[in-house]
């Protein structure tokens, strides 16, 4: 997405002068060229190689020979991709009238939704995921018991292991992402034709169907390709799920073929899998942008200060509201009362009498005798460090785009959009090779400074395309008053732009702390023993069987979200609407 | 291990020497005290089952069997084999390991081995008896696990559960059976009893049961909880942890052979705490140490006549490793580790 296509009529704001702007703008195009390209670099690298990081070695096609020439590939590529498509559907169909719900109608308890939406992005996908199998594994599921018990059946009712089973638990975790990504869609789009329709006598849920959805298709489809491409990059639920069950994913395979559960590590197979998932992500990255430029023909944003009437619900309120319920109950409540079930038990077991007999609060007691505080401060670290580097960077790759005529501003822009196309696991994969390799020149292997960097790359292009869009938004008049005052550049931007922009790259400092915060992909792949944080140490409680203590840990977690993530909703609110910096 | 059998009164002589070393102050022991007191902590990888609180009491005994502070940072093993390669992977790299003294199993130390992984140290100079110093001074033994098929007794009747090996491949516990990544557990058995064809046989006609895949701490999670009914093979680690908490998960009692693979402490070559690593290493040999895993861990030696493995083992076939079944072990693991679809290819 090139902001320069919207700013064309733009009047000149400030000169290209290379002598100072040029060289620090393209001081920053070079810096972004290194962060996103160095890591590509090392997959193509590895891919080429054979034996371990820094072996050396002659270049050789074997690693793809290996991976392509196996019949077992085409099956992973497969299920790739219905899995990816799976997730995006599940998350779609519920996060589509979610958003309808929450920003058109007069739904009530809104504040209180929002909160809860936010807490859920906060429940570590694992925990969910273990959720998800007490309630739907075929054997022990309680949904499946259940109905046993009711209809006489002989077989359970649904399973989780397979791929509809990985999509639905991917897609309903997906969807507070989309929701506020489809917030602003719905939030500014043109009333006109609603109520025109209202007007004519068209039901809500026909003008629902009829105008809503499709005079927001393209953030929708927009919506859908970056759904996607995280769902061929995500490892938790296929992890969980999909691999004791043998349904390998592409990124599984790469996680495991660097952290392989037998056998020695080996990159190489790793970068030969990754290959075509960067060509996948780029591939998808051209649609994204095509869609996102397509979007602008529907650009239906209102003039500032606008609010589009709120549809009144009427007797559908309740309805509404039980959908709403139906889906906090899948992504908040019952994962919430799963993880607070087993917290108080000895041992992971279902409900009964005799389990009840155990509950205790010995897990809460214990639970800091299992984790000390480093994956706290890590993760504090990175709830802090991460979104203020990104944040840094978007507003200065956007203060570039969007207010100066540059001449390669649009190639910035790229830039700074090229991570949205690369896979996460893989980016992971690719600084791990890099600080192992080339160590002594980027000596960050194995701390918390190699996750941040990750984490910072991966999500700029959120970052920027925020700040694009927020600084467009400023009128130029004030910065035009500053220059013509004398005000250096770093002057008008440090006190004239910057608090204009305030609210939006708050949102967004926010949002991208709390993606860093349950980040896990990356933070397993370049983890090591001195950079755990809390979403790895979670993967390791699970993995060594202490899963009350990690439930307890979750429910201590979820209480502290909630009411942080509340205080911040009441303490800024001023500041607009939390969490939709989209 | 084999050799170790011969002289079952190993720990015994290495306890002594141990407890005479700290007064006698024979000097190798004097130097290596004097220098893990520099060195100030150490990495300790061990088994999730120890605890972090089996693991502070290891700590505590540990200073003050030696007049030292050392803090003991416990890292608790999810997968040994994954933490192995990584080791591995980081030592061809020039990295230096992220741990200083490595509590994993004798299969898991054959890897190093083979990789020449291991700092060596003349252990014996500092107490270690001769027999349970392995893989050329790479490591010490110092507890054995106990292997077998295991049930969840809730679902499956005693009268039902396997009885032997082979009864796992009954069609009646297809879609109803996990194996973990312990692939090693399977080529014990090629190195042992068994025979590499048989077993690989054997391993390939267990694939056909539908498994479940996990590490050992998620297979023994799904058993737990019912998801499976039966898991291939699990350790009594994972047993005697959770065995005060009434846990409905047993062995199948009567399966034989019985295996038992051996807990070696081993420092990885370049750890950042080595004098810290070897001391601990020896000290895991001693009856306060020995005390303190048995009751966190639950392990204790075979070999040491009295402990509650002793006990377990008489009368039993038993599956032990020896150091010239290494190299076999450490391929057969991840052949069957391919096998089982551990790995991609």
């Amino acid at each position: 997405m090139k902001a320069e296509a919207n700013l064309g009529a733009l009047p000149r704001v400030i000169d290209s002068k290379p002598s100072g702007l040029g060289l620090f703008a393209g001081g920053l195009t070079a810096l972004l060229i290194i962060m996103v390209g160095a890591p590509l670099l090392m997959v193509v690298l590895m891919s080429l190689r054979t034996g371990f990081p820094g072996e050396g070695g002659p270049l050789t096609l074997a690693n793809f020979i290996a991976v392509y020439s196996s019949p077992g590939t085409y099956k992973v590529l497969l299920n790739t991709l219905l899995f990816a498509l799976g997730s995006v559907l599940v998350t779609i169909a519920f996060a589509v009238p979610l958003v309808w719900l929450l920003m058109r109608t007069d739904l009530p308890l809104k504040g209180t939704i929002y909160v809860l939406m936010t807490v859920g992005i906060l429940i570590p996908v694992f925990l969910r995921t273990i959720a998800w199998i007490l309630l739907l594994s075929p054997r022990i599921g309680l949904v499946n018991q259940w109905a046993i018990q009711l209809f006489g059946l002989d077989h359970p009712l649904v399973s989780l292991y397979n791929i509809p089973g990985m999509a639905f638990i991917q897609g309903v975790s997906f969807v507070p992402s989309a929701f506020f990504m489809l917030a602003a869609a719905y939030g500014t789009m043109d009333p006109s034709l609603e109520e025109a329709a209202y007007t004519s006598g068209v039901s809500k849920f026909q003008t629902f169907l009829r105008i809503n959805v499709p005079i927001t298709w393209p953030a929708i489809a927009g919506v859908m390709v970056y759904l996607f491409m995280s769902a061929i990059a995500v490892f938790e639920v296929p992890a969980i799920i999909g691999f004791p069950a043998r349904i390998l994913v592409l990124s599984a395979l790469i996680f495991t073929s660097t952290n392989p559960p037998t056998g020695l590590p080996d990159y190489g197979l790793a970068g030969a899998y990754g290959a075509v998932m960067l060509v996948a992500g780029l591939t998808l990255a051209y649609f994204y942008v095509r869609l996102v430029h397509h979007g602008r023909k529907y650009t239906v944003i209102t003039g500032r200060g606008y609010r589009p009437r709120q549809i009144s619900l009427g007797r559908w309120k309740w309805a509404a509201l039980a959908f709403v319920a139906l889906y906090l109950s899948m992504e908040v409540f019952i994962p919430f009362l799963v993880l607070l079930w087993a917290s108080l038990l000895p041992h992971l077991q279902l409900p009964s009498a005799e389990a009840l007999a155990q509950v205790s609060l010995d897990n809460y007691a214990t639970i800091f005798d299992f984790v000390d505080a480093l994956p706290f401060i890590n993760t504090a670290i990175l709830m802090l460090a991460v979104p203020t580097g990104t944040m840094v960077l978007s507003v200065l790759v956007s203060w570039i785009v969007v207010r100066t005529q540059i001449s390669f501003r649009g190639s910035l822009d790229t830039v700074a959009f090229l991570p949205h196309a690369i896979p996460s696991i893989l980016l992971a994969v690719g600084l791990g090779y890099l600080g192992l390799a080339y160590r002594n020149f980027f000596p960050v292997y194995g701390t918390i400074a190699i996750i941040a960097i990750a984490h910072m790359i991966t999500w700029i292009a959120y970052g920027t395309r925020t700040t694009n869009a927020v600084m467009i938004q400023v009128h130029r008049e004030l910065e035009e008053a500053g220059k013509v005052a004398g005000a250096s550049t770093s002057r008008v931007l440090g006190r004239i732009v910057l608090p204009l922009v305030a609210s939006g790259i708050f949102n967004s400092w926010i949002w991208i702390s709390m993606l860093s915060y349950r980040e896990v992909t990356m933070a397993l792949a370049l983890g090591t023993r001195k950079n755990l944080v809390i979403s790895t140490i979670v993967w390791q409680f699970w993995g060594n069987g202490w899963v009350p203590q990690v439930s307890a840990l979750g429910v201590l977690l979820v209480l502290f979200a909630m009411v942080v993530v509340g205080l911040l909703k009441i303490g800024f609110s001023r500041l607009g609407e939390f969490g939709s910096g989209h | 291990m084999k050799r170790l059998n011969r002289c079952p009164s190993f720990f015994l002589a290495a306890a002594l020497i141990a407890a005479w070393s700290t007064v006698g102050a024979a000097a190798p022991i004097d130097d290596l005290v004097k220098g893990a007191k520099q060195e100030g902590t150490i990495e300790f990888y061990a088994p999730s089952t120890l605890t972090p609180q089996g693991a502070q009491a290891v700590g505590a005994a540990f200073n003050k069997k030696y007049g030292l502070n050392i803090k003991l940072q416990y890292s608790p093993s999810g997968n040994m084999t994954r933490d192995i390669g990584k080791v591995v992977g980081l030592g061809a790299t020039g990295v230096p390991p992220e741990w200083d003294l490595m509590v994993v199993t004798d299969a898991h130390h054959a890897t190093l081995w083979v990789k020449k992984m291991h700092q060596q140290f003349d252990y014996k100079s500092i107490g270690a008896d001769a027999k349970a110093v392995q893989y050329d001074n790479g490591s010490v033994s110092f507890a054995n696990q106990f292997v077998l098929p295991a049930y969840n007794k809730k679902i499956v009747s005693a009268k039902d559960a396997p009885k032997s090996w082979d009864d796992l491949l009954n069609p009646k516990w297809k879609g109803k059976m996990g194996v973990s990544s312990a692939t090693h557990h399977m080529a014990r058995l090629a190195a042992g009893p068994w025979g590499e064809e048989k077993t690989t046989n054997f391993v390939k006609a267990l694939t056909k049961q539908e498994l479940i895949l996990g590490r050992l701490g998620e297979i023994y999670n799904r058993l737990l909880l019912g998801e499976i009914e039966v898991a291939v093979s699990v350790s009594d680690s994972e047993l005697k942890t959770e065995k005060n908490k009434n846990a409905p998960v047993v062995f199948a009692e009567g399966v034989t052979p019985l295996i038992a693979p051996a807990y070696h402490a081993g420092v990885p070559k370049n750890a950042a705490h080595p004098k810290v690593a070897h001391l601990m290493a020896v000290f895991l040999t001693t009856p306060e140490a020995q005390k303190i895993w048995e009751k966190y861990a639950g392990q204790s030696s075979a070999f040491i006549p009295g402990t509650s493995a002793y006990k377990y083992v008489q009368n039993k076939q038993v599956v032990y490793m020896s150091q010239d079944q290494a190299e076999m072990i450490d391929r057969l693991s991840r052949e069957y580790g391919k096998i089982f679809g551990f790995s991609g290819l």
